[in-house]
Formats: C-alpha cells, sequence, structure tokens
C-alpha cells in the first residue's frame, strides 16, 4: 500500500516549455501543475480523453475492453479523471494493455480519492504514466474541485474526449460541455433509450454535435490521414516500411508478392507490416490484392 | 488325409493367424468345398487351384476335397488363399514335402500355375515376425514388401511348380536377403520443386508455416494461379519420414494394395489429391469389408482437396472427426477396424464458380446469387478447423517475364525450405516430449496454449486488438496463436512477438464479401 509514494512529487510551471501547450491555451489555466511520474512531453502529443458515469454498467465495461487496447496499439495516451466507474475502468485497462495513461485528480496527490484506487495509482507510474493535479499534495478534495480539474482532462486531450457511458446533469457532461468550449471532439457511444446511463451519451449525439461511434476505427479514421491535404489531422505512427508501402499503393493497388519484389523484403517482413497497416485502418485487402483505403 | 498349411488374414491393419485345412477324402463322391466363411473371391479359387495344379504338371485328385479355413467365424477376403489351399491339395496326395518349421503361404495363382502380386504381405511379414515363424512363401513380386523384416526367411515364389521343387529338395529357391531399412529411408526426390514455381512466394511462405507446424491450409484464387502446383510441391517440403512413419504408411498401403510389384517401404510422404466426385466411403473408408480410404492413404502426408466446394457436402463434414482425431473408426457388424489418419488437410476453392471474382483482368461472370451459394458452401464447421487461409492472386505473366533473374533468386528450393520445417519441427518436438499425444503445434488444444504458447505482452495487445478489428471467434483466437506459435519457431524465438501475431494475421479467415 502507497507504494506510489516513492514516486516524489515535481512541480512544473506554466512558464516552463515544457508546459503542455494545449493546456496553456485555455484561459483558465492553471499556474503550475503538481505530478508523480517521468514527465515526457511526448505523452502529451496524442491523446484521448475518456471519460463516463461513476456507476458504470456492465456495457460501459465492454466498450472500455474494446476501445482502449487499439487505442494503446496506436501509441495514444488515455486521460481520465481517476474517478471510480468509467475513469478507473480506462485507467486499469490501459496499463494492464502496457500503455500509458494519465491521471489528472480532483486533489492533491497524496490524497489519494477513491481509496480503492490505491493500487492502480502506482500501476500508472509503474507503466510510465502519470498522475497530476493542480492542488498542493495535501488538499483534500472538495465537490468544487472535481468539476474543476475537468477542464484540464479536457484540454490535454489532443485527439478529443470520448463519453464511454453518462446520465444527463452528470459530471461527464460537464466535461463534454468544456470540451465544446474548447473546441474539442466530442465522442459518444449510444446506447439504449432507456438506459439511464445512456442517456447522457444518446443526448450529446442528438442534440451537441456528439460524434457516434461504435467502433475504435471511427475515431481513427476521423484523426489520422494519410492525404497530404489535412495537415490539421495527425500524423499515423508508421515505421519505415509501412510508410513506403503505403508510397507504393498511392500509385496501384499490389499483391504481397509484387511488394515484396519492389522494395526487396521477405514475405514474412511484408506480412507483418501489411497487418500493422490493417490495423491502423489505412490498407484494405481483396482477393490477394492490398489497397489503399481512402 | 488332412493336411494343415497356415495362412493370415487381416482385419484392418491386423494381421490374424489363418488355419487351412486341406482334407481329400478317399470315399464319397468327387467333389471339392470350402468352408469358414468364405467370399466369393475364395469360392472362385477352386478353379484357380483345379487349374493352375493341372498346368503344373501334377494330377488333380479326383476325390472329395474339403478345405476349412479356421477359425471358422471370421470372414475370408480376397485370393491370398489360393496358394496356401494349392499347397494342402497337393501335400494330401503326397506330391510334396512339407517343410518341418512352420510356415506361411500366401498368395493368387494364376491360370498357368503362376503367382500374382498379392496385396497385403507386409502385414503378414510383421506377423510372422511376432509369432516367430521362421519361413514365409510368398509372390516374388511382392517379396520386397516383406524383406525389411528381420528374422525371418522370405522366400520368393515365382510358380506353384518352382514351389514344389523347393519344397521336394529339387531346387531351391533362395531366399532374400533382408534389406536395411535405414538404408531405404532416404530423402526421395520431390515430384516438383519450390523453386521451379515462379511467383507466388506468399504462398510459398503459408506452406512452409503450414508445413512447420503441420497445419492445414486452405488456397483460394482463380484458375491457374498455381495452387494445384503448389500443394503438389508440399510433400517435397515436409520432414522426412521417419522409419516409424514409412513402417505405418507401408501397413496401409500394402492392405490396399498400393505397393507398386518390386516395392517395399513407402519412402516419400503420400499425397492424395481424389476428385471431388469421389463418395464418403471412398474419402473416409469403409464399405462391408472396411477399406482404407483416401484419408488413411493419406496418412503421414497430404491430402489435397481441389475445388472444395465441389465436394458433397456430407463428404465434407465425414472429415471432421479424422482431422480431429487423427484416425477412424469404421464398425461393422462382423466388427470394427481402425485406421490412421493423420494427414495435413490442403484444399483450395476458387473464389466464385467462374473463378474470377475479385480479378483485376478478367470480369465475373457469376450473379450474386450464385456467388452467395458458392461461398456458403466455404463457410462452416470444416473451415473453422483449417488453420491458415490465404488468397492466391493469378500471376501476371508480363510481370514473370519481366522477372525471370529477381525470381530465380528469391524462390528456395524445397531441401532449403525442408531444412527450415525440420528445425521448427524439432523444437517442438522438444517442447512437446513431456505430453502424451502432442506431436506439432497445430495438435494443441486451448488448455495447452496457456502452457507453450509464451506471448509477450506486445503480442497480446495486437491479438486483442485483432480481435475487435476482425470480430474472431474465439476458435479463430487459438488458431492464431497457434499459427504465431509456429512462426515464431521457425525462427527460433522462445517468446510469440507482436510480429509473429502480425504475420499470423495474414493467414486468418477471410469473410469474402460481394
Amino acid at each position: 500500500m502507497r507504494y506510489w509514494k516513492k514516486w516524489p512529487i515535481n512541480q512544473i510551471n506554466v512558464d516552463d516549455e515544457r508546459f503542455p501547450k494545449y493546456l496553456k491555451s485555455i484561459k483558465t489555466c492553471p499556474k503550475k501543475l503538481f505530478f508523480r511520474g517521468n514527465w515526457n512531453s511526448n505523452i502529451f502529443e496524442k491523446t484521448i480523453g475518456v471519460v463516463g458515469s461513476r456507476r458504470i454498467t456492465r456495457y460501459g465495461r465492454d466498450v472500455i475492453a474494446k476501445f482502449v487496447p487499439t487505442f494503446v496499439g496506436n501509441k495514444i495516451t488515455i486521460i481520465s479523471g481517476f474517478m471510480y466507474g468509467v475513469d478507473s475502468e480506462a485507467h486499469k485497462t490501459c496499463v494492464e494493455n502496457g500503455g500509458k495513461t494519465i491521471a489528472v485528480l480532483g486533489g492533491g496527490l497524496n490524497y489519494i480519492y477513491p481509496p480503492e484506487n490505491d493500487n492502480l495509482y502506482s500501476l500508472i507510474l509503474e507503466n510510465g504514466g502519470l498522475v497530476l493535479s493542480e492542488y498542493e499534495a495535501d488538499f483534500k478534495p472538495t465537490l468544487w474541485s472535481f468539476p474543476q480539474r475537468n477542464r484540464i482532462v479536457s484540454a490535454l486531450s489532443t485527439i478529443g474526449i470520448l463519453v464511454i457511458e453518462a446520465g444527463l446533469n452528470s459530471g461527464s457532461l460537464i466535461t463534454a460541455k468544456i470540451a465544446k468550449k474548447q473546441g474539442k471532439k466530442i465522442f459518444s457511444i449510444p446506447g439504449q433509450i432507456n438506459s439511464s446511463t445512456s442517456t447522457g451519451t444518446n443526448w450529446l449525439i442528438k442534440n451537441y454535435n456528439g460524434i457516434l461511434v461504435s467502433s475504435p476505427d471511427d475515431i481513427l479514421e476521423s484523426s489520422f490521414k494519410i492525404n497530404a491535404t489535412q495537415i490539421d489531422l495527425f500524423e499515423p505512427d508508421l515505421s519505415e516500411i509501412e510508410r513506403k508501402i503505403i508510397g507504393l499503393l498511392k500509385s496501384e493497388e499490389l499483391s504481397v508478392d509484387e511488394l515484396s519484389i519492389k522494395l526487396n523484403l521477405a514475405i514474412a517482413d511484408i506480412s507483418i507490416n501489411l497487418s500493422m497497416l490493417l490495423m491502423k485502418n489505412l490498407i484494405e485487402e481483396e482477393a490477394g490484392k492490398v489497397y489503399l483505403k481512402n | 488325409m488332412l493336411t494343415k498349411i497356415f495362412s493370415v488374414a487381416s482385419i484392418g491393419l491386423k494381421a490374424i493367424d489363418i488355419d487351412v485345412e486341406v482334407n481329400v477324402a478317399e470315399m464319397g463322391f468327387p467333389g471339392f468345398g470350402i468352408v469358414g466363411l468364405a467370399s466369393k473371391a475364395v469360392e472362385e479359387s477352386k478353379e484357380r487351384i483345379k487349374t493352375a495344379i493341372v498346368n503344373s504338371d501334377i494330377e488333380f485328385p479326383n476325390k472329395k476335397i474339403t478345405i476349412n479355413l479356421a477359425p471358422a467365424d471370421i470372414p475370408k477376403e480376397g485370393s491370398c488363399y489360393d496358394l496356401p489351399m494349392a499347397i494342402g491339395v497337393i501335400a494330401s496326395t503326397g506330391e510334396v514335402r512339407l517343410p518341418s518349421e512352420k510356415s506361411y503361404f500366401y498368395g493368387e495363382l494364376s491360370l498357368d500355375g503362376g503367382l500374382r502380386h498379392t496385396k497385403g504381405v507386409f502385414l503378414l511379414a510383421i506377423l510372422a515376425k511376432e509369432q516367430g515363424i521362421k519361413n514365409i512363401f510368398v509372390p516374388r513380386l511382392c517379396a520386397n514388401e516383406a524383406s525389411v523384416i528381420e528374422g525371418i526367411k522370405v522366400f520368393p515364389v515365382d510358380s506353384l511348380k518352382s514351389l514344389i521343387r523347393h519344397l521336394n529338395g529339387d531346387k531351391l529357391i533362395q531366399p532374400l536377403i533382408t534389406i536395411d531399412k535405414e538404408e531405404l529411408i532416404f530423402e526421395a526426390e520431390p515430384e516438383f520443386d519450390f523453386s521451379e514455381i515462379l511467383g507466388q512466394e506468399q504462398a510459398k511462405r503459408a506452406l512452409e508455416i503450414a508445413a512447420a507446424g503441420g497445419h492445414n491450409i486452405f488456397m483460394m484464387g482463380p484458375p491457374g494461379s498455381g495452387k494445384t502446383m503448389l500443394s503438389r510441391a508440399l510433400p517435397g517440403i515436409l520432414p522426412i519420414l521417419t522409419e516409424k512413419e514409412s513402417l505405418e504408411v507401408t501397413k496401409i498401403y500394402s492392405i490396399s494394395g498400393n505397393i507398386p510389384p518390386g516395392g517395399s517401404l513407402v519412402r516419400r510422404r503420400p499425397f492424395r489429391s481424389p476428385h471431388h466426385t469421389t463418395s464418403q466411403i471412398g474419402l473416409i473408408g469403409g464399405g462391408s469389408n472396411p477399406r482404407p480410404g483416401e484419408v488413411s492413404l493419406a496418412h503421414r502426408g497430404v491430402l489435397f482437396l481441389d475445388e472444395f466446394p465441389e465436394f458433397n457436402r456430407h463428404t465434407i463434414e465425414a472429415l471432421r472427426q479424422p482431422i480431429e482425431d487423427g484416425n477412424i473408426n469404421i464398425s461393422r457388424a462382423s466388427g470394427s477396424v481402425n485406421y490412421p489418419a493423420q494427414f495435413m488437410l490442403v484444399a483450395s476453392a476458387n473464389p466464385c464458380q467462374c473463378g474470377f471474382l475479385g480479378d483485376t483482368k478478367k470480369e465475373c461472370k457469376c450473379n450474386v446469387h450464385q456467388i452467395l451459394n458458392y461461398q456458403r458452401k466455404l463457410s462452416g464447421p470444416i473451415m473453422d478447423r483449417i488453420d491458415l487461409h490465404l488468397n492466391v492472386p493469378a500471376v501476371d505473366i508480363n510481370k514473370l517475364m519481366i522477372l525471370p533473374d529477381k525470381n530465380e533468386n528469391r524462390s528456395a528450393k524445397s531441401s532449403d525450405i525442408r531444412k527450415k520445417v525440420m528445425d521448427a519441427r524439432e523444437i517442438q518436438t522438444q517442447r512437446f516430449k513431456n505430453t502424451n499425444n502432442l506431436y506439432s503445434n497445430s495438435d494443441m488444444k486451448n488448455i495447452h496454449l496457456k502452457e507453450f504458447a509464451n506471448m509477450t505482452n506486445e503480442a497480446n495487445l495486437l491479438l486483442k486488438q485483432a480481435v475487435n478489428k476482425f470480430s474472431l471467434s474465439a476458435r479463430a483466437y487459438f488458431r492464431l496463436i497457434k499459427v504465431s506459435r509456429t512462426i515464431a519457431d521457425l525462427s527460433a524465438s522462445e517468446a510469440i512477438l507482436d510480429k509473429h501475431v502480425a504475420e499470423a494475421l495474414q493467414y486468418r479467415i477471410r469473410s469474402e464479401s460481394v
């Protein structure tokens, strides 16, 4: 217990160049941040906020189990609020799959709430993630401090925020509203209309320009493009061979054999890279030929 | 006078002792009767025996001859009792001296008294060794089958006449010299070498993986893309038959009469490609007198089912049990027999009835209904038992002609691939040495995967992503791990890395869309 205490608390000021620029751009930017873990600016580059109800249902768990591994596989950092329910589940699934995650606490870094997340706190740090807060180390979280930290969760999420489950008038909807003000994309998981934990997410889709997502590919597709014209979107994380394959496929569709001859690589190497591209949703296969997805 | 000659009958792959009792009675009307559940072929041997004896310049006794094949409750099949019955008749008349040691006589007679090629000699030799019988008299044409068994004297017999001379000590037949099994088992030249096949490098890699892990494989591609040729080359990269395996295969081939005259041990891995009109019994084995089917003839080798969807649905479904169990049990009223059937299944199909669905050059002429019908045949439990699924696109002739040099450099020889395959098999042998009935990665059941898969976290993550992305079933998930295990073995990696899973993903089952 309290194993996480062996990581020292560090502080970073707003004028530090390592301070995340997305956070700096909001009006209510905190003057400084306290954190545990290794501060590495890369962790802030491709991030998604995963938020949702404290009352998580089986549906919510299934959705997280389906989405989070794909995010981890695409080297996307998961950001959430360390609350029980969806937040904890998202952090937990992320570290289970060896991914990096950032927990933004509603209180000081020495004040663990909810207490059952003690082990999760350590796991996040062990996996190279960050636990951060704008409050002094021993600050006790209060009713108003939780919504406050939501603006940081949203601001740090570069891809957008994904609302897994939310009721009407829930904290998650507050986060969604903040995110919209900050100009972030809001991805929302639809649910049954009579489920109280889905009324919020459905409402986001219906009234709040929430993007309906039913598969992690929906998010990747809207965020990663290889078309040169859309520079505002993220560059997918590609290896050199993958880049070469994409280059060749831009002019014509090719079979594995043809790729192997053109790139002078073994069939096994081509196969490995094609699978990776397939997982990144950049190519398609049909009748033994590989096509670029458009 | 009563004479007793010894011979054998085969039930499944087991030979059993048969006593041929011949009684030539001085009293009663002349006649010739055979009892002891003799089949039609045995009944007819009366005429062959009579004529063969006469044509060997011996007078046929004009007396009442009764022959009993004991034990009398086992059905006797085939023509192999011609020789023991003829010798028994002649011995009863005192024209020949029977050997003092217990000996087996076996073989079919021709009307001129010559001996013909008879199936099952190999099993007879094995039984002779078990029973401690020193001498066996078999037709010369199939005597080589028996010559690999040590400790017995195999006398190759040309004709009834020469046998009588030998038994009477006039002119001795020289027994065959025992052939050393190890000398016989060498690397037989493959029918096709992989380096002869231009292009299709991905398919070759897939076959390499299949051979290394003993996985079943399915190939889909337009006509003329080389599916058949690739399959024919497959036995050439499978490990060389071991002595034990060779004996198993020889048993099946001997009993089904598939060893050519003069042939001995089977040295090449079997490759069977039954036509798609083959009946269920032809494929699985059976009949009122159960005979091995194609699955058993492909034991330790390759069963290639070309035009897979054209096979009768029931025929295909009957393959499920032998694929799972590695043997086939055929029960009949007269008893049940068990034939081994451990084979690698290679199935191939066109993408649609006309064969050109998805082809970039030629247009597909099927309508949607036809395509759906065709592909529906490809779904189902049998496809779920095939680990590697592969698209074999047509090879562009122009590209083949432009790149002949490059292709030559790239195409590995069968013998080189076989070395890699055998190295991977060796790793598997070590891995499974403490298990009961696991030989290759494809044999692993789900419970074994926990123990043997040894996946890294990255590999696990990729697998999870893939399950979501392609909506893989539980069975597909386990299949993927097995294939990844084999790919890892091919690169001598102890753990399954993410790149191994990534490559295995290329061979996952694809649900074709119209």
